[in-house]
């Protein structure tokens, strides 16, 4: 519409969306015009009485307008009666009321339409709410003799007059319901829309929609249970994948569904019982029943994709690692054998490559990165860490296997994340003792009390039971940072101390004593774990370096750890070890479980899908293992923190060993050092 | 390691040498390509035939080299270093060892198996062998039954190599080996297998000679397996 600066100026409150708005026009029109959502059910029948409004009086400089009550059409009869009624005659209903002049509106909660709410998600954005599924109530011709519509004809004309929705098809279940529900509504029903198709047909006016958000990981599945009409978060849910017992890694369930005849099948069922299962507590929680689930929208990695929708994951099991589908999926949730709405839709988010999935589409998601214009790093750590290096001009992918060693597997005291685990270590350079956390007890342990003499309740709640990723992180920096270690990972054995030890004949670092821990031995860090350390991290710098090659970039602005490993690693250590390329550490932030906040937010917003499409094509993704310079960026990235890169943000904490030192003198004598 | 007195000259025309051949160990071991270089080229002035030079020097000092990465004592990065000054020093001894008709300690052909492409570990693997003195005819990453069939007919190695980093692709080699007994070839050649998800099960089953689980495992194994086969072939 071309405005004219003759026409009316009218202004929303509060969100203070204005416009120049014809003369005749309803308040309700001018509201959807500019982008203001005012309820409305009945679409201008003086039956609803959802839409009301209130007109500011007075003179508004600041806007530099006069908002009076005559600047709207008179009220009528009919409307006077039903305001009053209402108990709000100062109320007028926007759906009959016509701009006549200059106006400042008030739109009360009560009448506000859904996309002005707005929701926190991940990295503080604010999701605007425009599910893909809305309910609207509709007043329906009553069927005569000599008219045949037919009663879907009907109730899409009436959508279409109503609601200015062009509604093109109807699911089997809602045309199953629509006759009925007509008959009993006395012909107003509410439609429920899934983009342009009616998934359901109830009597009278109803709301309540929800949806579910789900991340299918390899090892736990999160699902979010939202009010899509609110936006609100009602409850979360998690629980183990079950798929574990066919295999603990991605690969090895590959490989049980080439191996094993029905092994698909099994996982297939497996994963959705306990979507079902999830959905149900969610819904239970929340007090709603899981038939008013709308919609479902999946994060994952693209073999717990392809296991979900019951695809055979064997292709991804070896080069070239060809999807079955990189786009995203619009299924019915009934077809997977999903327990919601019998005509909820489940909506899988696309992928980028054969192993960068929706989970890390979700990811770019709730992160953004190829918002900004400086580069940023966003790292999901698992047993493969996806990378994506970027900016708003350029974005790469990369997938390295980082293996289970920062998870607590391939660590001799490698446990995961629970109560007892160490968590945070500090070694004193100068007398090599450790000191150190565990999840569930707040105090160091230097501060602990134990021993028999010492009341129960002084004592601490857990003792040392192993160490989880972020302690195993800790301790090889610090170990390095302590001497105890070499920039390459060697134990320096020409120290003699009570904390080094030999177990089976190779040099190990005593972290906790018998005493400090639950199985009453040490917990000792062994030159294989250490090097079980440098090959995680290596692969992961290697990935992000190879990255910033390819791209031409020199520096990193931002580090972004998604997943629950990055939520607890402490900036500081990532950069000691070498994890990651030098930045400084305030730039370096962690956002929990992003892959779920990115289906959440796919799940909110429906243009999110389109854009999440688009920057799943966008991104652009590197094969780092046949990269020519893989090899020799990961030896590289084999020392701590690095062999050749420089750590300017970490000057002054590394050793001096560490430093990269001049070239080396010719013919140096060099005495082996024999058995270390 | 500023100390003065590591950082002093040395002249090795000095030495006596079996000095000489300690010092060409130490300098492999530390990875100093250049200065190995220049050890193997004056033991070649003294006299030492290339085959010693070789056995005695390079292939000894690699040993110790394997010993210590098993031990945990190197890592990948300093077995590489040394890798590369052995293959500087093979590099002047390889044309005369030709020359002089040298016994060769044996011939290998090497891969990752199809639908795999990693191969870091395969090229440690490939290094430590070559250190040892064997011939190795690396086929890199990706190959079928035809490339390792292939290029057993093309080079007659002693020794099959096959490297897997996945579970989904490891059982590929069970196809290779039964193509070598497809064509009856499979007691001709000592087939020896490796790669993360692997162990000794799985090359038992497959019928593979042996697994081997590191670069150091595969040299030992190696060399065992060929005085064995030499032996019954002599016998």
């Amino acid at each position: 519409m071309v405005e004219n600066a003759r026409d009316p100026l009218v202004i929303f409150m509060p969100s203070g969306r204005r416009g120049r708005i014809p003369r005749g026009q309803t308040v309700l029109a001018a509201a959807r015009e500019l982008g203001v959502a005012i309820e409305s059910v009945c679409g201008g029948r003086l039956t609803c009485n959802k839409c009301r409004v209130r007109v500011e009086q007075g003179q508004f400089a600041k806007h530099g307008i006069t908002s009076r009550d005559d600047h709207l059409s008179p009220a009528s009869v009919e409307e006077i009666a039903l305001l009053e009624a209402l108990g709000s005659p100062e109320m007028r209903l926007s759906c009959v009321a016509q701009v006549q002049g200059d106006l400042l509106l008030f739109v009360p909660p009560e009448s506000r339409g859904q996309q002005q709410v707005i929701r926190k998600a991940a990295g503080d954005q604010t999701i605007a709410l425009d599910p893909a599924v809305r309910r609207v109530t509709a007043l329906v011709d009553r069927a005569e003799l000599g008219e045949h519509r037919g009663d879907w004809g009907r109730l899409r004309d009436a959508l279409a007059e109503q609601w200015q929705l062009d509604a093109r098809r109807i699911d089997l279940h809602a045309l199953r319901q629509l006759q009925p529900a007509l008959r009993e509504g006395n012909w107003r029903v509410t439609a429920t829309l899934w983009h342009d198709e009616v998934i359901d047909v109830s009597p009278g006016y109803e709301r309540a929609s929800y949806g579910l958000a789900v991340d299918v990981g390899s090892t736990t599945v999160a699902a979010y249970l939202c009010d899509l009409y609110t936006g609100e978060l009602l409850a979360t849910e998690a629980a183990m994948n079950p798929q574990v017992s066919y295999g603990e890694d991605l690969m090895s369930r590959i490989s049980y569904a080439m191996t094993e005849r029905s092994g698909l099948d099994k996982m297939h069922r497996a994963i959705i019982d306990t979507l079902n299962r999830l959905a149900a507590a969610a819904a239970r929680k929340a007090g709603i029943p899981p038939r008013q689930i709308h919609e479902v929208v999946f994060a994952g990695n693209t073999t717990m994709i392809h296991i979900l929708l019951g695809l055979s994951p064997v292709e991804l099991g070896a080069a070239p690692f060809a999807l079955a589908s990189r786009d995203p999926l619009d299924v019915k949730a009934r077809d997977l054998g999903l327990h919601l709405h019998p005509a909820a839709n489940a909506h899988v988010l696309p992928s980028q490559a054969g192993h960068v999935g929706a989970d890390n589409v979700g990811v770019l998601l709730a992160v953004e990165p190829y918002r900004g214009d400086e580069v940023t790093l966003t790292v999901d750590v698992g047993t493969n860490a996806e990378i994506l290096l970027g900016c708003r001009d350029w974005h790469f992918s990369a997938s390295s296997p980082t293996g289970p060693a920062l998870e607590g597997a391939q660590i001799t005291f490698g446990m995961r994340a629970a109560p007892g685990a160490i968590e945070r270590v500090r070694i004193n350079p100068e007398t090599l003792e450790a000191r150190f956390r565990v999840i569930g007890e707040p105090r160091w342990s230097d501060e602990w009390q134990i021993g028999p003499e010492v009341p129960a309740e002084e004592q601490p709640s857990y003792l040392a039971a192993g160490i989880c990723g972020s302690g195993i992180v800790e301790v090889v920096a610090e170990m390095f940072l302590a001497g105890v270690i070499s920039a390459d990972g060697r134990f320096d054995t020409s120290r003699q101390h009570r904390r080094l030890r030999r177990v089976g004949g190779r040099p190990a670092y005593i972290l906790a004593t018998a005493e400090q821990t639950a199985m009453g031995k040490p917990i000792v860090i062994t030159q294989d774990d250490v090097r079980n350390v440098q090959l995680a991290k290596a692969a992961l710098y290697a990935g992000a370096r190879l990255l910033m090659n390819r791209s031409g970039a020199e520096r990193i602005d931002h580090v972004v750890l998604a997943g629950a490993f990055g939520s607890y690693i402490d900036p500081h250590y990532a950069l000691v070890l070498g994890l990651i390329p030098d930045v400084a550490p305030e730039q370096i932030s962690a956002v929990g479980n992003a892959a779920g906040d990115g289906a959440r937010i796919a799940l909110l917003n429906r243009q999110k899908r389109a854009e999440a499409a688009e920057v799943a094509r966008w991104v652009r993704y590197v094969e780092t293992a046949v990269d020519p310079d893989f090899q020799e960026e990961f030896v590289a990235a084999l020392h701590l923190p690095h062999a050749r890169d420089p750590f300017p943000h970490l000057e002054g904490v590394l050793p001096e060993s560490a430093a990269i030192g001049p070239p080396r003198a010719r013919r140096r004598r060099h005495p082996r050092q024999k058995g270390g | 390691m500023t100390d003065e007195s590591e950082n002093e000259e040395i002249n090795i025309q000095e030495m006596t040498t079996p000095e000489l051949l300690e010092l060409m160990q130490e300098d492999l071991y530390d990875g100093y390509a250049d200065e190995v270089v220049e050890e193997v080229n004056e033991a070649l002035a003294r006299g030492m035939s290339p085959y010693d030079v070789l056995t005695q020097g390079l292939v000894a000092g690699m040993e110790v080299v394997g010993v210590d990465f098993r031990d945990g004592i190197l890592f990948v990065p300093e077995v590489l270093m040394a890798a590369k000054a052995m293959k500087a020093g093979m590099e002047v001894l390889r044309p005369l060892l030709a020359e002089t008709g040298a016994p060769t300690i044996g011939k290998m052909v090497i891969g990752t198996v199809k639908g795999d492409i990693h191969d870091i570990g395969k090229n440690l693997v490939v290094m430590m062998m070559e250190g040892a003195g064997f011939e190795v005819f690396n086929l890199g990453i990706n190959n079928s039954v035809d490339d390792f069939l292939g290029a057993i007919a093309e080079h007659q190695p002693d020794i099959l190599g096959m490297s897997a980093l996945l579970t989904t692709t490891m059982p590929y080699m069970r196809e290779v080996i039964n193509a070598l007994k497809a064509k009856g070839i499979r007691n001709d050649i000592i087939v020896l297998v490796g790669g993360a998800p692997l162990n000794e099960a799985f090359a038992e089953d497959i019928e593979a000679d042996a697994y081997c689980r590191d670069a150091a495992v595969a040299v030992e194994t190696a060399k065992k397996l060929i005085q064995i086969k030499r032996s019954k072939s002599r016998a």
